[in-house]
């Protein structure tokens, strides 16, 4: 995902200029250097006034499916619009008087679009698409003449081909780093702030206030790592990531750690387990549930247990996974 | 009091409030509105209104099966619709900022318009039948597959392209009634995204089919011959 700029919508605050840690915004051709862009980093697309810079994929998902039929159907209407656009263009080439040569022209124009975009619709609409490549390599097989630009066809499959794929392949090992680093941080984030628990315990407050702040930068790390590595989808994906992940713990991950820590005779362990893998399915539910009612305008509160982590949607009367008061759950 | 919709841009003729700036005053029944009257939004003729009841068409019957194939035979394609094909890639990569793969994209639509050939024609009468037909045959087919296999895209470009033909088609037919006279101290706007043409001193603020804004209508001069 790099940064564009839509000249119309620029306004020249250069606030873009400001903030781009790359120097990717700071062009003379008005627009974004795809090359020193840094991958989903957005911090012009945030800090332009004007709305003018949007981020767009490196690559697009596959074209939709279209039917035969439909196919058949463009095609034939997009051969009797270039039709009328040539017949337009000889009118207007061969006319004597200006107002006559003007209309064929306005209409030579005006087939040529229509022709343009039924074609567009008939399976080409992005230009780096799978389609196209394969469009242009049967090209290359056609018997054509000596003039036929063969070259241009070869380094347009080459230039299309590298749309397609540059992303996956310098993202691979640094997609792998982005989650390494984004678990890292993420780590270091809930590590700093039972250490600046167990500081503010002890009295340290200066320690303390640390440790918060170091929690806090490591969060800012991991948030931007995460996004980076494009792993922030729609809320409708997120919501379905969710459920997968609150599935996957309370299901196979807690259950053999709960038995190895009751073999163990870890009483402790045995708890935080339990309490964990009970709020987990909890969650998935609730996950489950968001999703099935995004589009569901009722706003809804969710209250959350402080101290094993259960979350209801109203104050029970003691919490149904650890038994805490129903007044200590904190209202969101 | 009946209401009559244009079917290029979608303004109502309502006859109970007429169209007072056009000369149609409160009150005046459709059939008594003059033949010369045009949409006051896009310029259409009487002819291309219709009434508000009246709106579903009388699409052919055609119940394709729904089979799918992304690729279309090249060979099939004459070289003028290769021109348009590439013409059109070309500017899907400027849209991107991709101006390596544009100029490329741009030079084969060059390359086949050059070696494309014309028919023999007989100049604005063979436009005027060709768009004829499109109205009356090839519209109403390819918009009942389009609709029946649910291809919101083609249901989209069928749609502006049926009501851009509509347009050119009543620009032709006053051409061929009173030669250039209606072009007399008139500018002419085609809209560069859906092709669009509008006849009148300045271009609507937004093109009545696609909807871009007066921007993206581009003025074709008159050149001295």
């Amino acid at each position: 995902m790099h940064a564009v700029r839509n000249i119309r919508l620029c306004t020249k605050d250069c606030l873009c200029l400001y903030v781009c840690p790359t120097g990717a915004t700071d062009t003379e051709n008005g627009q974004i250097d795809a090359d020193t862009c840094i991958s989903g980093c957005r911090a012009c697309v945030d800090a332009c006034p004007s709305h003018a810079i949007s981020l767009v994929p490196d690559t697009y998902p596959p074209q939709q499916e279209k039917s035969k039929d439909v196919i058949a159907q463009l095609m034939d209407l997009a051969e009797k619009k270039v039709e009328q656009e040539s017949i337009a263009e000889e009118i207007s080439a061969s006319a004597d008087d200006p107002a006559t040569k003007q209309l064929a022209e306005a209409l030579a124009i005006s087939n040529k679009l229509m022709a343009e975009d039924l074609i567009r619709e008939s399976g080409y609409m992005l230009p780096q698409s799978e389609n196209v490549k394969e469009m242009l390599e049967s090209l290359l097989s056609l018997e054509m003449g000596g003039d036929f630009p063969k070259q241009t066809i070869k380094d347009l499959i080459e230039l299309i081909s590298k749309n397609n794929t540059t992303e996956v392949k310098n993202m691979s090992k640094t997609k792998d780093n982005l989650m390494d680093a984004f678990a890292g941080e993420s780590q270091a984030n809930r590590k700093y702030l039972a250490f600046a628990k167990k500081a503010e315990a002890e009295g340290h407050t200066n320690a303390a206030k640390l440790f918060k702040a170091a929690s806090d930068a490591e969060t800012i790390h991991a948030l931007r790592h995460f996004e980076v590595a494009g792993k922030v989808g729609s809320t409708a994906d997120n919501l379905k990531t969710g459920v997968e992940g609150e599935t996957y713990e309370y299901k196979d991950m807690y259950p053999p750690f709960v038995e190895q820590a009751e073999a163990e005779g870890n009483t402790a362990a045995v708890r935080t387990f339990t309490f964990a893998m009970k709020a987990e399915e909890v969650h998935a539910a609730l996950y489950q549930e968001a999703l099935d009612t995004l589009d569901n305008d009722e706003e809804v509160f969710y209250y959350l247990c402080p101290v094993c982590g259960n979350i209801e949607k109203f104050v029970p009367d003691k919490c149904s996974i650890c038994g805490v008061p129903g007044e200590k759950f904190i209202k969101y | 009091m009946s209401k009559y919709v244009c079917t290029i841009c979608g303004y109502v003729y309502d006859e109970a409030l007429g169209d007072p700036d056009g000369g149609i005053a409160p009150g005046t029944k459709w059939e008594d509105v003059p033949e010369d009257w045009v949409c006051p939004v896009c310029g259409a003729e009487k002819s291309a209104f219709e009434a508000v009841e009246s709106k579903e068409k009388n699409a052919a019957s055609i119940k394709p099966k729904p089979e799918t194939a992304q690729k279309h035979e090249l060979s099939k394609m004459s070289f003028r619709a290769m021109s348009s094909l590439f013409s059109n890639l070309a500017k899907g990569s400027e849209k991107q900022y991709r101006m390596a793969e544009a100029e490329k994209f741009n030079e084969l639509a060059q390359y086949f318009k050059s070696i494309a050939s014309n028919k023999a024609h007989d100049g604005f009468e063979t436009l005027g039948r060709m768009t004829a037909e499109n109205i009356e045959k090839d519209f109403p087919s390819s918009n009942a597959i389009a609709k029946e296999l649910s291809d919101r895209g083609a249901q989209r470009a069928l749609l502006w392209a049926e009501k851009v033909t509509r347009i050119v088609a009543s620009t032709i037919s006053k051409y061929e009634k009173s030669g250039t006279e209606f072009l007399d101290d008139k500018n002419i706007f085609v809209c560069e995204i859906c092709g669009f043409v509008y006849i009148g001193d300045e271009p609507p603020e937004i093109c009545p089919v696609c909807k871009v804004p007066k921007f993206k209508i581009r003025k074709i001069e008159r050149k001295v011959v």
